[in-house]
């Protein structure tokens, strides 16, 4: 694991390259549109720091190339068309399991059913939770269990680098923009 | 190695008989085992030694060529002579014991080999070939994780011990977890810790979404004045001390390592000039950055504008920077709340 000043600073470098980049490209911005560069210029930025190994870099770059090349309002209504019939889908399996699992609890006798339960909603609370931790994760969906844990330490890590380095920016560009009074002598 | 093996067996037996008997073991493990060094030979004797009353007593036939047999050959030998083959298989893995004493991990994977070829030759022809396909696959497993064994009343076949070795893992890298996300320590289930992890993976998601916003509120242009940060920041380097006043207006790019040098160099100064330990702008850079009151700008600000100015007393430098410690550090518990109370409010904005 690399030391983290190191990770910060060359961090800060590649935002700093990738914000001139967008810069560059246009001039006059909205608040949005500048805060979403930010974004992007710092996530991108935070990925390109990592090593080349780790799994949500590279699906995080590929989501925002691919982000880049298509426009967002052409997705969006495709995408939700997809969420809607995954939710369907979901849905029908769902009652299909249900469907399965009464019929098994029909034939197994009071106290085992109630240890099967017990032990049945643990492991259903922990798969729903690394399903949610998938979602959050870029590039989650292609991980398995042992490496979505490493891919979690790994990109905690950054995040963590990340806001530490924003956080340090943002007062530093505060304190440039309203300069402290110094004309105060004791 | 057969070769060393015989003559071994030659200088031990002496007779014709024995040696042959003895080579068929020897031989046997050896075709379990090609790397295995001379030295377990004494072990080998020793165990042969004990078996052989016994497998005199089996009656095999003897070897007519001895010493120039191929392996193969040799297997082949002992595979056709059915009647043997139980005995053979059960004395093995008592020399294999006497081996694992000897503690090398490569003898424990043979015994585990032995034992897997013990189990092929009672079961049924159709599930023999299912066995060694299991076999192989331990064998790939083996190569990254030997120490793995199973515990009395544990399963033993491939899929079980990979599963387990999975599971351990996943729980290694829980821990590591544990101890990154604060507040995790607490949790025992594995559940509970996911959603601590999931909230903070969200909430440093978040953080950075409200980070950027803020920057882009902040500064009307999108390259913010990064550039005049930095050349503050790098031209100083050579001239500390006029580098002092600036770098200190923006003591946030003190964490950085490139500015390393700079602290070092302040610092070094500071003390040269016997006003205020290291430690002390050290601080600083931790707290600054959080720092939004008013009065601690205004007390970093004195400081600095104090510091280029100083007229060289020592003295009242120091009692200066004393207060100015104990302020800061008087001051340093409450601003972890206004970094929260900042981040509600940003939730509640988005």
């Amino acid at each position: 694991m690399r030391n983290l000043s190191s990770l910060k600073q060359e961090f800060l470098k590649r935002w700093i390259k990738g914000l001139r980049k967008y810069n560059s490209q246009k001039k006059d911005m909205n608040l949005l549109e500048r805060k979403k560069a930010i974004k992007l210029s710092a996530d991108l930025a935070m990925a390109s720091t990592k090593d080349k190994t780790t799994l949500w870099r590279k699906a995080f770059i590929a989501n925002t190339s691919t982000n880049i090349d298509e426009q967002d309002i052409s997705t969006s209504p495709s995408q939700k068309q997809k969420k809607i019939a995954k939710k369907n889908l979901t849905n029908s399996c769902r009652l299909y399991r249900k469907t399965i699992i009464g019929s098994r609890k029909i034939s197994r006798r009071n106290r085992v059913k109630e240890r099967v339960d017990a032990s049945f909603i643990a492991t259903k609370l922990v798969k729903k939770r690394t399903r949610t931790l998938k979602s959050l994760l870029p590039g989650g969906k292609f991980m398995d269990d042992a490496c979505l844990v490493d891919e979690t330490l790994d990109y905690i890590q950054s995040l963590k680098a990340q806001v530490e380095v924003m956080r340090c920016l943002v007062t530093a560009s505060e304190l440039f923009i309203n300069p402290p009074i110094i004309d105060f002598i004791i | 190695m057969l070769h060393c093996l015989n003559t071994s067996g030659n200088l031990a037996g002496g007779e014709e008989t024995t040696i042959s008997d003895m080579t068929v073991l020897q031989r046997q493990k050896a075709r379990i085992n090609f790397q295995q060094f001379s030295s377990s030979q004494q072990f080998m004797m020793v165990a042969c030694d004990s078996a052989l009353g016994e497998v005199v007593a089996n009656s095999i036939k003897p070897d007519p060529s001895f010493g120039k047999d191929t392996v193969k050959k040799r297997k082949a030998e002992i595979n056709n002579n059915n009647s043997n083959n139980s005995k053979v298989d059960v004395i093995v893995p008592e020399c294999d014991k006497r081996i694992k004493v000897s503690a090398d991990e490569e003898e424990s994977k043979t015994s585990d080999q032995i034992s897997k070829g013990h189990k092929n030759t009672k079961a049924n022809n159709g599930t023999k070939n299912n066995r060694e396909n299991s076999g192989d696959t331990n064998s790939k497993e083996k190569l990254d994780y030997i120490h793995v064994r199973a515990r009395r009343g544990q399963a033993t076949d491939s899929h079980s011990l990979a599963e387990r070795v999975r599971r351990e893992k996943i729980s290694e890298r829980m821990k590591y977890l544990q101890d990154l996300v604060p507040g995790c320590n607490k949790i025992a289930g594995k559940a509970g810790m996911l959603d601590e992890i999931i909230n903070y993976v969200q909430s440093l998601q978040r953080q950075v979404e409200f980070l950027s916003m803020k920057l882009a509120a902040v500064n009307p242009r999108l390259d913010f004045n990064i550039d005049e940060l930095f050349t503050k920041e790098v031209f100083p380097q050579n001239f500390p001390t006029i580098g002092m006043q600036s770098d200190m207006t923006n003591p946030t790019y003190l964490q950085f390592n490139s500015s390393q040098q700079l602290v070092s160099s302040c610092g070094g100064l500071i003390n040269n000039m016997g006003i205020i330990p290291p430690e002390i702008g050290l601080r600083r850079n931790i707290n600054i950055p959080a720092a939004s009151s008013l009065p601690e700008i205004f007390d970093s600000s004195c400081f600095t504008h104090i510091l280029p100015s100083s007229s060289w007393e020592g003295d009242f430098q120091n009692l200066h920077s004393m207060d100015f410690d104990q302020g800061r550090s008087m001051c340093f518990p409450s601003q972890p709340f206004t970094g929260m109370v900042e981040a509600s409010n940003l939730k509640m904005e988005m």
